[in-house]
């Protein structure tokens, strides 16, 4: 009778695993455990009138009770092999000797004799173990009751008891390019303890790469390289890390993954979620505004060509070389803004009222991008914003922008146009965009501050990773991009950190934390459209402290990038 | 029974000395060394504590005979093994998978090494350690799995159902000697405290002796003393509570300071990297001592319904023990009871912990109390059951 019970009562545990985690099971040992349902007290005790709720309360006990009453079994089939004849006087005499203890465990076995017989014998064991495993369970002290892989939810694998639980994480896909890099590894199991969705982006996914990665994660073959490969990985995701690296410092690797990479992977973004958005017949949130495209003679209507100084200066007037300037359409399609300014003080403009679609206002961006052509000058932008009709209530929003040599993109906070300068220009303005607002990063990069780089080949890999920076700042997707210092590999949380802008960090950091920087920015509205340096604290010696930086020492309790975060600009 | 003990005690190291692969010869050399240490000691000076019942009642084992000869790694230059590689031994237990979450979290590569089993430890995969399969009673099977490692985290205990011996002694003596032998950087081991002051409970004795050999190896170690871990008492008190089942509890005036597991590990990775408390004794214990009466209680208040409960009183569990020690097939379960020794002694297990915090640097509001501890669970747990509750009206979900 022992054997059986103890076989028997195996698969019923197994199936309430199964259950529980919804795992893969067969189903014939499935079926098996439902037969046996009503013989466990636990499952009867929820069968019976109780709701189904304390169900899962009675699993996490059950479970518990559920290896003692395997054991037990062990135990007796191992008596039975050695000695046969004293068997059952033994196990009789122990549970005699356990009733007289326990008076309370006969009052419930009396209880049972009005159950079916059939499963009395087995029931009144099932009780017995329990009493006795609570009995026993009194002489211990630093062991706790093995609740074995049955653990109830709540204390393990993200459940709310869990210090790693992240609210909002069951609901997030991340897709993780680059997961087997040294960060990308370390941001993939960070993501997995968090009770993320995680998509692995990797170029071969062979057994090797299969095992270094957990086994639930999504592992996707492609190539940033490929825009076609892309598609199928950002399908279903909500969230981008982009942890990939060019493997050697030639420029057509670095070009290819650091730059052309990080815009295929945003625009394969953009279309699925554009492809999202047309689904439910609206417009992706994450979709930019066209304000202004100058692809013909037509679109030209409505600029004006103004002219003007800020101050009075007779004598000077009558020097100067005055100013001109136009606006228009040349034979090779593009439009150009050119003139001269020989004007101390004087200015040219170029301005236009925004005609928006009734009811839709700019407050939904934050920024605009330019797509302009320059001749190295500087211009400013000037975007007024208020009701039509008082003048006086506006706002203005002034950005500067440099151009280069040649051609151009750069996104410019507060928007629109007008330039300035002091000689001859000419701009070639191709589209004017304006970028949507939101409240999360939906795309973070990591790049380099290139510290840490062989000098010879530095020039060409910061290239690569801005150009790739750039693009993703265009993409109108919320962004983060992270600029660690050095990488080391070491675990996370020691030493303090340096969050900074400005390219004059100096020291290493461990890719531990720059996972975690990246895994904590994931839901953080302060690390939205923001680039920064990050790197260890640097402990200047005393009297040669050349700036102040504000360090935060990581910790389980503290969000130490909010704080971090929320001093440094945006939409950089 | 105790003509018995010896030879359990040689077994497996004769099996190990069987077992040696000839590849590893030389390295492992220590396994026929160890052997026969074993065999000559016993009959020496260990037979005379083994009077049956007396003493302890159990295996007076004398760990100090086994000395650890294990010949130091050939540290020939190689490839050096990374800092971040460690071994968490007993992965799957309570505190095991908190030091693995804390592990993978703070960007360490976690090795796992767990008993091969039909249900594989799944989760341990899915939170991204690699899982290796290795028995600590089947010593060959550990050298294998320590290629690489830079440090072992031994959380391992026996299964309650398991003779204490087999994991916790023998086991561990195979794990430290391997660890000597193939030149393992760090070993933390965690212990019980006050386990130097009861001989006379089977599980604190041993855990006392391998501190001993941990020490003697040689290894550079930590070794961390544990009193009673907060997830526990989930199971023990939470639980039945809630179920309204009746809840057990002894009238025993030790109190026991219980502490967060999640909080262990914490701690156990600070002073990992904590070069100071290199080869040191710490003891980790929670913010109160609380006795089995008012962890009951607390549970009680917090779930606001009265729990059923049967105080056992201590005598009865000693009784039992002596009871169950008579016959050999029942000397686990005494061995089990054997805890109700230190219970009736009115100890409290629990220290004080200002100097650990300072020495570690770090912050006791940090820690968890146990009172918050069991009243986010309650909270949670009863949400939980509310939002069934609601489910369950609309479908029966548990077909």
């Amino acid at each position: 009778m022992t054997t059986t019970a103890a076989t028997a009562l195996t698969p019923a545990t197994a199936a309430r695993y199964c259950i529980q985690k919804r795992g893969p099971k067969p189903p014939s040992e499935f079926i098996r455990a439902i037969n046996l349902k009503p013989s466990s007290s636990g499952w009867g005790a929820a069968a019976h009138g109780r709701s189904s709720a304390p169900l899962i309360v009675s699993r996490a006990s059950s479970s518990s009770s559920a290896p003692k009453t395997t054991s037990k079994g062990k135990r007796k089939i191992k008596k039975d092999d050695g000695d046969d004849p004293p068997d059952d006087k033994d196990e009789a005499e122990e549970e005699e000797k356990l009733q007289q203890q326990q008076p309370s465990s006969v009052s419930v076995i009396k209880r049972l004799d009005d159950v079916n017989p059939v499963g009395l014998g087995r029931r009144s064991r099932q009780i017995f173990d329990e009493v006795w495993r609570k009995f026993s369970g009194l002489g211990q002290i630093s062991r706790t009751t093995r609740t074995d892989d049955e653990a109830s939810l709540l204390i393990s694998e993200g459940g709310p008891m869990c210090e790693f639980a992240t609210p909002g994480a069951q609901n997030t896909t991340v897709l993780v390019v680059g997961a087997t890099s040294r960060v990308g590894r370390i941001v993939v199991r960070k993501l997995m303890l968090r009770g993320y969705t995680v998509k692995a982006l990797v170029r071969k996914a062979d057994q090797e790469i299969v095992d270094m990665l957990p086994t639930s994660v999504d592992i996707v073959t492609g190539d940033v390289g490929d825009p076609s490969s892309l598609k199928p990985a950002v399908e279903g995701c909500n969230k981008i890390i982009c942890c990939a690296t060019a493997r050697s410092s030639i420029t057509g690797d670095l070009n290819r993954v650091d730059n052309q990479g990080v815009y295929n992977l945003t625009k394969a973004f953009q279309d699925y979620n554009n492809k999202l958005a047309q689904l439910r017949a609206g417009k992706s949130s994450k979709s930019k505004l066209l304000l202004a495209k100058f692809k013909s003679a037509d679109s030209l209507d409505g600029w004006v060509v103004r002219q003007g100084t800020y101050f009075q200066d007779v004598v000077a007037a009558k020097y100067d070389g005055g100013m001109d300037a136009k606006f228009e359409f040349s034979d090779s399609g593009d439009a150009v803004f050119s003139g001269y300014v020989f004007t101390r003080g004087g200015y040219v403009e170029l301005s236009k009222k925004l005609s928006l679609t009734l009811g839709s206002t700019l407050d939904r961006y934050e920024g605009l991008v330019l797509s302009v052509g320059g001749n190295g000058r500087s211009y400013v932008i000037i975007l007024e914003a208020g009701p039509s009709a008082d003048p006086d209530q506006s706002k203005m929003y002034f950005a500067r922008i440099s151009t280069k040599v040649g051609f151009c993109r750069r996104p410019i906070e507060g928007p629109v146009r007008t330039k300035q300068d002091l000689r001859s220009f000419q701009l070639i303005l191709e589209y004017i965009k304006a970028l949507p607002t939101g409240q999360e990063t939906d795309f973070i990069l990591i790049s380099c501050t290139g510290s840490g780089i062989d000098s010879s080949r530095r020039e060409q890999v910061l290239r690569a990773k801005k150009a790739g920076e750039d693009s993703l700042r265009r993409s109108g997707l919320g962004y983060t991009i992270v600029r660690p210092g050095p990488l080391m590999e070491e675990p996370g949380g020691q030493r303090a950190l340096v969050f900074d802008q400005g390219n004059r960090i100096s020291q290493a950091i461990s890719c531990a934390d720059v996972a975690d920087i990246c895994v904590k920015a994931l839901h953080d509205s302060t690390a939205r459209n923001k680039s920064f340096d990050v790197c260890y604290e640097y402990v200047a010696e005393t009297g040669k402290e050349l700036y102040e930086l504000v360090a935060h020492l990581p910790d389980k309790a503290n969000n130490y990038l909010t704080p971090a975060l929320s001093v440094l600009e945006k939409n950089t | 029974m105790a003509l018995i003990l010896p030879t359990q005690l040689v077994t497996p190291c004769t099996t190990r000395s069987r077992t040696a692969s000839p590849s590893r010869h030389g390295s492992l050399s220590w396994r026929r060394t160890l052997a026969a240490d074993i065999i000559s000691a016993p009959s020496s000076s260990s037979y005379p504590s083994l009077s049956p019942g007396g003493g302890g009642g159990c295996v007076q084992v004398q760990p100090l005979l086994v000395k650890c000869t294990a010949a130091a790694a050939n540290l020939a230059p190689g490839t050096p093994v990374r800092p971040t590689t460690i071994l968490v031994v007993g992965a799957t237990g309570t505190l095991g998978r908190q030091v693995v979450r804390r592990a993978l979290d703070e960007g360490y590569d976690v090795r796992c090494l767990v008993r091969p089993r039909p249900a594989p430890a799944d989760f341990l995969r899915d939170w991204g350690a690699i899982v290796v399969n290795a028995d600590l009673s089947k010593p060959e099977t550990i050298p294998a799995t320590l290629v690489g490692v830079h440090t072992i985290i031994d959380c391992a205990t026996g299964r309650p159902e398991e003779p204490i011996k087999t994991v916790d002694w023998e086991g561990k003596v195979a794990l430290i000697q391997c660890a000597k032998a193939m030149g393992i950087q760090k070993f933390i081991f965690y212990s019980i405290h006050n386990c130097d002051k009861h001989p006379e409970v089977p599980l604190m004795q041993i855990k006392y002796c391998t501190e001993k050999f941990l020490q003697d190896s040689g290894i550079n170690h930590t070794i961390i003393r544990l009193c009673g871990f907060m997830q526990g008492l989930i199971g023990q008190y939470a639980v039945p509570i809630l179920e309204d089942k009746s809840v057990w509890g002894t009238d025993a005036p030790t109190r026991i300071a219980y502490m967060d597991t999640q909080d262990i590990a914490r701690l156990t990775f600070i002073a990992l990297r904590n070069e100071n408390v290199s080869g040191k004794l710490l003891t980790f214990a929670g913010p109160r001592a609380w006795t089995n009466q008012e962890v009951i209680a607390l549970c009680e208040r917090l779930a606001g319904q009265d729990a059923n409960v049967t105080t056992v009183p201590v005598s009865v569990l000693k009784f039992t023990r002596q009871l169950t020690r008579f016959f050999e097939w029942t000397n686990d379960v005494a061995d089990r009871l054997a805890f109700s020794e230190v219970l009736s002694s009115d100890t409290v297990f629990s220290v004080p912990m200002t100097e650990t915090y300072k020495l570690l640097g770090v912050d006791s509001k940090d820690v968890a109390s146990l009172e918050k501890y069991l009243q986010d669970y309650f909270t949670n747990i009863l949400k939980k059951l509310k939002d069934l509750k609601a489910q369950s009206k609309q479908s029966d979900f548990y077909l």
